[in-house]
């Protein structure tokens, strides 16, 4: 059985303008620009193992140089 | 109303338009209009905005503060040849933010968050939100410090921001938005003004472009204006509030040259306040005791000691003015990254009532900024510059991923990266990523004593 990727709740899509404007105003937005496109989640990607690695070190990297920056500010505070 | 009853439309079975759609469709017939027919000034009216906004709200008060401050510690020299790199830099990212926006009609956060999981997407409105929330901070800083020249105080200086936020947000329109917040912009302006009523000698700006050496002092204090001068260029809210903003604005693919345009316009401009921020700065030379001299009575009050009255009112002016824009844009950075990694209504187009968790967000993250700086005794220099490091230090995770999806050709189709864009985008990730440690390394050592400052 496929799962079915879980959809976001739509807004409130009240219609607001009659049918002839609403072709008249279809007539200058792309399909997937609709709001109603935007809110469907595009498919996941699949990162290779590599990728996943590298990531993971950066964003560890990235979380222990903003620790020490704020360490230091507060240290200095003092 | 069923999902049914959305999809069965008498029109070809397309779905009912919302009021966005209907909002952003007006904005975009009139492209289609100048475009059929070939009015290129009107056309190229129409589609600034994004670009022009992400480059000039980064001239925000932290950076013209940052700016200043290497002016007035080191001269013109190493850091005039600096701000067109750095903005060259920021150009090279933003393109790639508004080309993905224009293409997928999605922000960043949506994008990250449904692409490459749920983790990447909060991690990336987590960093967006901690940063966003310490340069507001900083933002409402330099607009007390712009006050405090007049005599004003940080309740007015408070007052004001969340005035100009709820002021902008009225509107219920895009459009209005951002022209509104462009026509603020404008003002950034100011800080040139303050560099011409210095009279710097013109020779002394021309040979500052032949790259002095690095200057000399303590390392410490280099590397923290250094970072703090990249932070002033590319940050994680730039690149939400651009892709956003852009998608926002229904820009598409036929647009991206036009939105180069705009982007490279915005870093031109950007650059050349941000010069003139640092030749008044360079003005207070041999005149101050380090950078922390310029903290408590302000950068604009030291300005008209030195250099008159009429500079330190102008840059004073020029901080109110960073500082007002630069909380609209990053207000709205961090309302686009809750909306969309929430999974709710995320534009100017919805009305309050429609795009609560956008609108609250907006203005919440404003008000808890704007209540810190009511703290008194607040180191508020040091705040501005620590601001601009950590959105440095933060700063690579996202550029990885702008990167990632401006390569998705699964997303990008023909609009992806070039090679030479893959090799500057890699150069800049490594350039931000390594002077941020570089500060955020060597100060901790210093700070525990393991090293000698």
């Amino acid at each position: 059985m496929t799962a079915v990727p879980e959809t976001p709740p739509l807004p409130d899509r009240t219609p607001v303008a009659d049918v002839p404007e609403q072709e008249e105003l279809f007539m200058h937005l792309e399909h997937d620009q609709l709001v109603a496109q935007t809110f469907r989640p595009v498919p996941p990607a699949l990162l290779g193992r590599r990728a996943v690695i590298g990531l993971w070190a950066l964003r560890i990297f990235a979380v222990l140089v903003s620790l020490m920056v704020i360490y230091t500010f507060i240290a200095r505070l003092h | 109303m069923s999902t049914q009853d959305l999809t069965a439309s008498p029109l070809l079975r397309q779905p009912l338009l919302s009021d966005e759609d209907v909002a952003r469709s007006r904005d975009r017939s009139r492209v289609h209009l100048a475009r059929h027919h070939d009015r290129r000034w009107h056309l190229l009216w129409l589609l600034v905005g994004p670009g022009i906004l992400a480059m000039l709200g980064e001239n925000d008060g932290p950076s013209m503060i940052a700016y200043a401050s290497d002016g007035a510690q080191y001269g013109l020299g190493f850091f005039i040849p600096l701000i067109p790199i750095l903005f060259a830099m920021a150009f090279v990212v933003q393109e790639m933010c508004m080309r993905v926006g224009a293409v997928t009609h999605r922000g960043y956060g949506e994008l990250v968050l449904q692409r490459y999981g749920r983790v990447w997407g909060w991690f990336g409105a987590g960093d967006l939100c901690l940063t966003n929330l310490i340069t507001l901070i900083a933002e409402f800083v330099a607009i007390r410090v712009g006050l405090a020249y007049f005599h004003l105080g940080a309740g007015v200086a408070v007052a004001l921001g969340l005035i100009l936020v709820l002021f902008t947000l009225s509107g219920g329109r895009y459009w209005r938005w951002e022209r509104t917040v462009l026509g603020l912009a404008l003002f950034n302006g100011l800080f040139l003004v303050a560099a011409i009523l210095v009279k710097p000698h013109l020779g002394a700006v021309a040979g500052a472009f032949s790259f002095t050496p690095l200057p000399g002092g303590s390392l410490n204090t280099l590397l923290l204006l250094l970072a703090s001068t990249i932070g002033a260029t590319v940050t994680p809210w730039m690149i939400f509030f651009q892709q956003s903003a852009s998608a926002d604005k229904g820009m598409t693919p036929k647009d991206v040259a036009h939105g180069r345009y705009d982007t490279a316009l915005g870093a031109v401009l950007a650059a050349t306040f941000g010069i003139g921020a640092l030749v008044a700065g360079a003005s207070l030379l041999h005149h101050g005791s380090g950078i922390e001299a310029f903290a408590g009575a302000g950068i604009p009050a030291a300005l008209a000691r030195v250099s008159g009255g009429a500079v330190g009112t102008v840059f004073a002016l020029g901080l109110i003015e960073a500082g007002a824009v630069a909380i609209l844009t990053i207000s709205a950075s961090t309302a686009y990254a809750a909306g969309e990694c929430i999974g709710v209504s995320h534009s100017f187009n919805s009305s309050p009532r429609k795009a609560a968790v956008f609108y609250a967000a907006n203005i919440g993250v404003a008000l808890i900024a704007a209540v810190v700086i009511l703290i008194p005794g607040a180191p508020l220099l040091s705040i501005a510059l620590n601001a601009n490091v950590l959105a440095t230090v933060l700063l690579p995770v996202s550029l990885v991923f702008v990167l990632t999806l401006a390569n998705d050709r699964a997303l990008m189709g023909r609009w992806v990266n070039r090679r030479s864009t893959n090799l500057i985008g890699i150069a800049v990730i490594v350039f931000v990523g390594v002077c941020g440690a570089a500060y955020g390394i060597d100060s901790f050592l210093q700070t525990v004593h393991l090293i000698g400052s």
